[in-house]
């Protein structure tokens, strides 16, 4: 009897264990996650200073800040160097080492041009991103297919030092 | 006499009591134009990048107000009852709304921007546009994904 629970308790320690300790690694792997804080750096793809209809961005880092609770994924971008409260938003999803993010500009000029913009990237590592985000501006621009102004930028992101990277924040 | 002047404070009561219903059951109408409140809209894109048939769908929007970045964020809820975030902007009475469409199975996927403008004193959006950006990579785009234009149309519920 001894010597049954013995077994027993051995094929808990070496069988049973290193199985759930290899699914949870393995579902880290497979999970990624935008949660935390980026800095993400943006450049125009074609090197040009504006919009095709003139429109500018800006500086071109940006303090990132995702969420997600349950299937509410939420992100702020941290825009402190133009006002403290300043705090455009947005929203993203991921699907396997692809992430599409969405945000709405800041626009304190009610008379100048304003839009959107769509992130599309790759996790490159865990903690860096990569990919491409798009500009569309609410000025109608007949040449593309859409009908509005649109600019592209490529981007790369770091996960900003002591963000983590868990499921909800 | 009397009688006269009771009947006019019963009147004068009655109108008053019916203003202020008025102003209880109908808020929209004395909230402006700002999309804050819950609303109904009907989607119309095409049902896959370069297709020309459309699919038609419905989602309940409860739009929070505006922060101090002139932003909101706002809940999505489609038929099938999932819920995702959107975020929202509003300068006087054109509007923009962004989000991410739910993806279910293998079908293709896509970041929507709805434009429209808000009316009817705050009740409508009439024919609303929408900028579809599919998940396909399409170097001859400028948006260098395949896009698609749509159209929504909004009918305030509260």
């Amino acid at each position: 009897m001894i010597f049954r629970t013995f077994k027993l308790l051995a094929c808990l320690m070496f069988c049973v264990a290193p199985a759930l300790v290899g699914t949870r690694i393995a579902a880290s792997q497979s999970e990624r996650t935008l949660s935390g804080e980026w800095i993400v750096v943006s450049s125009p793809i074609n090197g040009s200073i504006g919009s095709p209809k003139g429109t500018t961005l800006g500086f071109p880092d940006r303090d990132m800040v995702f969420a997600q609770q349950g299937d509410l994924r939420t992100g702020v971008v941290l825009r402190e160097d133009v006002g403290q409260n300043v705090r455009p938003l947005g929203v993203w999803r991921v699907t396997g080492d692809q992430f599409s993010a969405t945000f709405q500009l800041w626009c304190p000029d009610p008379d100048g041009p304003c839009g959107s913009i769509v992130m599309r990237g790759q996790f490159v590592r865990d903690d860096k991103i990569s990919g491409t985000m798009t500009a569309f501006f609410d000025q109608p621009d007949n040449s593309t297919p859409t009908g509005y102004d649109t600019w592209t930028f490529s981007f790369v992101g770091n996960r900003a030092a002591g963000s983590g990277s868990g499921g909800s924040n | 006499m009397i009688s006269r002047v009771d009947h006019f404070r019963k009147r004068a009561t009655a109108a008053f009591a019916a203003m202020l219903l008025l102003i209880a059951v109908a808020p929209a109408a004395f909230a402006g134009n700002e999309l804050a409140g819950k609303w109904t809209l009907s989607v119309t894109i095409p049902d896959s990048p370069g297709s020309n048939t459309t699919r038609t769908f419905a989602v309940n929007v409860i739009v929070s107000p505006r922060g101090e970045s002139l932003h909101g964020r706002l809940d999505i809820t489609d038929e099938s009852g999932k819920t995702v975030g959107g975020a929202w902007r509003q300068v006087g009475k054109q509007l923009s709304i962004t989000y991410e469409l739910p993806c279910p199975g293998d079908g293709p996927c896509a970041s929507l921007i709805l434009l429209g403008r808000v009316k009817g004193g705050g009740v409508l959006i009439k024919k609303g546009q929408v900028i579809v950006m599919w998940d396909t990579p399409n170097n001859k785009n400028p948006a260098l994904y395949d896009t698609s234009n749509g159209s929504f149309r909004g009918t305030r519920l509260e």
